[in-house]
Order: C-alpha cells, then structure tokens, then sequence
C-alpha cells in the first residue's frame, strides 16, 4: 500500500499551515513534511504548533540542512518535538540549496561529508548518554542532552545526485528523492538501490519517497498555471544532465535562472514550457496525476509526497487527493 | 458583538455553505495581521475536534471573516448568502 505525504511551505503564519496540517491527517496523509528555509518561518515552530493540533500523522522538517543548523541543535530539536508527539517525528536531512546558503554566508562544503556526519551525530545524541565525535566538518566533545530522548527517530536524507542518493541508501532509513518524473525517479532508485547494497538491505528496509512538485485541479490549466512559478525555479536550478534527460535546452534553463536573479518573474515564467512542467511536475486533473503516481510507483517509490504548490487552491487540492486519488492505492 | 448568537439566524441549510465560504476568505486572505491569536487558537480547535459547523465554531469563522476580509464577508453574508439580518446584526 503507498503512503501519502504531503509539504507545506512555512510562508504563511502558523495557523494556516496548520489548518492544512488538520485537514491533511482528517483527509488520510501520513506523513506531514515542513520545509526547512530560513527566510520562512521556523520550522520547528511550524511542527510544534501541528503536533499540537494532530493526532497521528508522522511529522518533521523535509529537509533541515547541517550547515545552518548544527547537528546537535538538529537532535535537541527533534528530539524534543519527538516528546510532543511521540513516535510521530521524523526527521529529513539534506544538504541545503546553495543559493540560501549563500545569503547566509555559507558554503556548501563537503556535501556528502557533512549530510553523512550529521546522520551519525544525529542518531547518536538521540539514543547514546554522551557523544564524542571527531568527524571532518563536526565536532562533539562529551555532548550530552540534559533529557532523555524518546523512541528512535527515523532519519531521512533528501537527495537528488547520484553519491548523495547513495549514500541516502547507504545510511537512511528513508530516502527523499527530489524528482517527480518517472525517468528522474527510477534512475535515483536505482543509485538508492546501490547504496542499499552497501548496508546488506533492500528497498523493503527503508521508505523511498518522491517528493514532488505537485498541481491538482478538476481543471487542467489552472493546475498547470499555479505549478509555473514553482517549475521555473526547479529548471532555473536543474544539473545539466538533468536538463537533458528530459530535452531541455540548458539554454533556457540559463535564461530562467537569470531572468529568476534579476526579479523579472513575469519573464521567468514565461519562458516555463509545457516539457519542463511535464519533466519537473505532477500536475494535471485527478485523473492525470493519478497516472502519474501509478507509474512513480512502479519505480519502486513507497511513499508519494505531494509539495508545493499543491495546487491553486490548497485546501480544494487537499480534498482532491483525499476523495479521488489516495483511495485509488488504498488496499 | 455576540458572534454566536448571530449564527443562531443562520438557517441550517445554509450553513455548509456559508461556512465553506468564510473558511476560504480566511484562509486566502492577505490580511493575516488582523487576525487575533486566541481565535486562531479556537479556530484550530474547533477544526481539529470537528466542531467548526456548530454555532461555536461558525461563530469563530465568521469573527475572523470580518475582521480579515470585512467588505468580502458583508458583500457574501448581503448579496450571495441573502442573510441581509445577518450582515445587519454583524454591521451593529
């Protein structure tokens, strides 16, 4: 049976965002991932105020990065929101996107190093008394949480590269793959596969998400509309082997990016066409995007998340997927 | 203002309806700045505890409704919901 999650955006005060967290958990989701920016609100905030309203679905930021937040503060943090809401957290980690890192006036330095020392430091402070770590970027001298953590938290890694979906293999027990297209998604099972090898478990061992750009209306260019912005990003940031996977002229792409950087959205959007909302979306009617999904999980995906932008209008999006599509791969 | 006696003149077959509404009006509005933080608190509530179409929890949409969106929501509750005593009653 698939598992749906949905993400949300931390861009609007808290109790919208948890409104929809309700209406989720009601309306059949199991997972509920919260992203991770720090020009958005917090997202502890964000998963402190819907662990109070929801009962049971599995909740946590999708995906915190080791560079902005330091692991240890990553472990106190889940750690506690894993007391409010026990056994429920989760935790997704990846590297970040460079480009608010660099806002921040950080690099992103040894990607995979620092993912993989966050992972270790992470499970470490939340199941051992004290933790000594000498790792390459962290560091941890006789560490130690004045509380006791609850239950194991399980740990997923966001990943798109191909060492970086490995080593999500390698060491998660669930994977964010962040693609929503079935050739993107089967080649990253594969390298997740891989990395699976590496630690002797199959993809039965961990949850491989697709965690995707997603747009449902009844009504087709409505849908497609509100997934333009979100897609110009996602091919303004694209590799080039992506790009071409799909054949998109990085050309374009470039144009995007640089129309993205000079704020000239009205531009950026335009030149969105409809192979990169087709290449870096699901979106559609009820009926497409549950053709989507069905092929997504033949890949070997076992859990679909629906991201931003969901669709035009959140709350309708959220009783589509609830009556049309969940049910479709219940049972 | 005693928002909740005011949705006691809702009729019931107009009350899905209405509520639907309001809860769109507060949800897209931009005016989240008006919105008071213990009525979002019982909004929240009511929604989790399935509450939100009896008068308590209607009562607490429609508050935020005029306080978010005030023109939106007497234009509804006046010429789409035909609740002119309504609109009356939240005017005073």
């Amino acid at each position: 049976m698939a598992k749906f999650g949905v993400e949300f955006v931390p861009s609007e005060p808290y109790w919208k965002t948890t409104f929809y967290a309700i209406q989720a958990e009601k309306k059949g989701f199991d997972y509920l991932w919260i992203t991770d920016h720090f020009n958005n609100r917090n997202v502890y905030v964000a998963l402190t105020a819907a662990a109070l309203y929801t009962e049971k679905i599995k909740l946590g930021p999708g995906v915190t990065n080791p560079y902005l937040i330091n692991p240890v503060v990553t472990a106190q943090a889940i750690a506690s929101l894993n007391e409010m809401a026990p056994g429920r957290a989760i935790l997704g980690i990846g590297a970040g996107d460079k480009t608010t890192l660099k806002s921040t006036g950080l690099e992103m330095h040894k990607p995979l190093t620092a993912v993989k020392e966050c992972v270790e430091i992470v499970r470490r402070m939340t199941s051992e008394k004290s933790v000594t770590f000498e790792g390459d970027i962290f560091r941890t001298n006789d560490a130690k949480f004045l509380f006791k953590p609850r239950t194991e938290i399980p740990i997923y890694i966001g990943a798109q590269g191909p060492k970086m979906l490995e080593l999500a293999g390698r060491l998660g027990d669930g994977v964010l793959i962040n693609a929503g297209h079935p050739k993107d998604v089967s080649y990253a099972v594969g390298r997740v596969e891989k990395g699976l090898e590496r630690s002797e478990r199959g993809l039965a061992d961990v949850d491989v998400a697709a965690y995707t750009s997603f747009s449902i209306h009844e009504n087709l260019e409505k849908a497609t509309q509100a997934a333009v912005p979100v897609v110009a990003y996602v091919a303004a940031g694209s590799p080039e082997v992506v790009l071409q996977r799909h054949d998109i002229d990085p050309e374009k792409a470039e144009k995007i990016s640089k129309a993205l950087r000079a704020g000239k959205w009205g531009e950026a959007f335009g030149l969105v066409s409809s192979r990169m909302i087709e290449a870096f979306s699901v979106c559609g009617t009820p009926e497409m995007c549950m053709e989507r999904i069905t092929q997504l999980l033949k890949s070997g995906i076992s859990q679909f998340v629906v991201g931003s932008p969901i669709g035009p209008n959140v709350r309708k999006a959220i009783d589509l997927i609830s009556e049309e599509i969940i049910p479709h791969f219940e049972g | 203002m005693d928002y909740r006696k005011i949705v006691e003149m809702v009729p019931i077959e107009k009350r899905d309806t209405l509520l639907n509404k309001l809860v769109n009006y507060v949800l897209k509005s931009k005016n989240i700045d008006k919105m008071p933080s213990g009525l979002a608190k019982t909004i929240l509530h009511h929604w989790q505890h399935d509450s939100l179409a009896n008068d308590l929890g209607l009562a607490a949409i429609l508050e935020a409704a005029v306080a978010l969106e005030s023109d939106k929501t007497m234009s509804l509750l006046e010429e789409k919901m035909q609740l002119p005593d309504v609109r009356k009653a939240v005017r005073q």
